[in-house]
């Protein structure tokens, strides 16, 4: 078993039987998991902002960090792990994108990563058959190869699944 | 709403609290002067081998990737930048204050640590962006210190953080800070301005622990370096370094933009020169890269 896990701004696809895919504590951070039930393959992107024209060195250097970048390199990864390359039986889900109490529109960096990354899903053709997005608490998030089930921890809220 | 803990029991914890090294003591004088040098601290350093041990051991690891190894002092520090040396004094140097798990806040080991670094190194990106004169020097360390409060009060927030987290969530209470005061009577920037009083802070590095999440309220000479600890502090839980399940529940003060240009892309640029160097001093100095 050969679980992977993810910091900030990286991405990977398991299907390793067993394994989990796993990342910590999202913030304003949004996490894009694709599962194919078929084959089996289960996969996850760390995203920490929308765009990469806000750094584009950074975007060189840890493309997974924005969403424009990180987002269709899951779905290579996926595809270069045997999914169809239409995405046709890809489970998709995003995560995260919490917002700072009372947070004026500079701050709210979470809503602005929830958009690009639909925005991007959508030039991809795919759309998220579910999501646990916003609010103002950090979600950590495992993805299990075996069943796609993807939980979700906080502390002082527990766990839950989506 | 009576406070379920007593305050006294408090002030006690923070009274039984053994003193700082005298390195610490020296490192944060230092700092609060604005003519300070970095031979300064390089000669607080110096004279304390675990600490020279220490800061070659860190300037040598992988993470910076060095061909020949550095040996001498002077030049390892002025290769990790004097942040990463502040780093490496204060958490040499200040027992479990920062890596002990926080009960309370259900935070794991090294929490603290991770949270104030990340924070720290927002700060002193926030500092860069100021308005009208600033100290900038004193934005690194006031935001590796601003959650100090939280190392004696966890023990004690654990009976009342479940009934702080319900009345958070069915809105009858507004954020974490007044749940603190509600239930405890007093919150964890009061018991850091206490621990910072009794340690005997610098008054800027006091004043900027005691209001880090109210800065408005702060005496108008202490307002920016409160305000660019509050900044810091924010940039952390965005980045999903929080301490526990306090995480992102506090409110943004926006008064900051009196002092700060911080603009949708300055932010960005700010978590993303953090990140990097907080992710660099993690890597050297050997603490856990995940927790859970």
């Amino acid at each position: 078993m050969s679980d992977i896990i993810l910091g900030i701004g990286d991405y990977g696809a398991s299907k390793s039987p067993g394994s989990i895919v796993k990342t910590y504590a999202l913030g304003s951070c949004v996490a894009v998991t694709m599962y194919d039930p078929g084959l089996r393959v289960a996969g996850m992107v760390h995203i920490a902002l929308p765009e990469s024209k806000l750094n584009p060195a950074k975007g060189v250097d840890c493309p997974g960090y924005f969403a424009d970048l990180g987002v269709p390199l899951l779905f290579e990864e996926m595809v270069r792990m045997g999914c169809q390359r239409k995405g046709r039986g890809l489970v998709v889900k995003m995560l995260g994108g919490a917002s700072v109490m009372a947070g004026n529109d500079t701050f709210n960096i979470g809503k602005r990563n929830i958009l690009a990354v639909k925005k991007i899903l959508w030039s991809l053709g795919m759309g998220p058959t579910a999501e646990d997005v916003g609010a103002n608490h950090s979600r950590t998030v495992s993805l299990y190869v075996d069943t796609g089930l993807v939980t979700v921890s906080c502390p002082g809220r527990g766990q839950w699944q989506i | 709403m009576e406070p379920r803990i007593c305050c006294e029991n408090i002030r006690e914890a923070i009274e039984k609290l053994p003193m700082l090294s005298p390195n610490v003591s020296r490192l944060l004088q230092v700092m609060s002067d604005e003519d300070y040098e970095l031979d300064d601290i390089v000669n607080i350093v110096k004279y304390d081998a675990v600490l020279t041990a220490k800061v070659l051991k860190t300037v040598n690891s992988p993470v910076f990737g060095l061909l020949n190894p550095v040996t001498s002092l002077d030049r390892a520090i002025s290769y990790l930048g004097k942040w990463m040396v502040v780093s490496i004094i204060l958490s040499d140097n200040t027992g479990d204050l920062f890596s002990q798990p926080l009960e309370g806040y259900e935070g794991q080991q090294n929490a603290l640590w991770r949270h104030d670094l990340f924070a720290a190194f927002s700060c002193s990106e926030v500092a860069r962006l100021a308005k009208q004169n600033f100290e900038t020097e004193l934005a690194f360390t006031a935001g590796l210190l601003h959650d100090i409060g939280k190392f004696v009060f966890a023990p004690f927030w654990k009976q009342a953080a479940p009934e702080a987290l319900k009345r958070i969530a069915e809105g009858s209470i507004a954020d974490y800070l007044a749940a603190e005061r509600a239930l405890a009577g007093m919150d964890h920037a009061q018991i850091g301005y206490e621990m910072a009083k009794h340690w005997e802070f610098p008054q800027p590095l006091q004043q900027a622990i005691l209001y880090h999440h109210t800065p408005q309220n702060a005496p108008e000479e202490y307002r920016a370096l409160a305000f660019a600890a509050h900044i810091g502090d924010m940039c952390a839980m965005m980045a999903g370094c929080d301490t526990g399940n306090d995480g992102m529940q506090y409110p943004l003060d926006d008064g900051y933009a009196e002092y700060f240009d911080v603009t949708s892309n300055s932010l960005a640029q700010i978590l993303i020169e953090a990140e990097a160097q907080f992710k660099k001093a993690i890597s050297s100095l050997s603490f856990e890269e995940e927790v859970d």
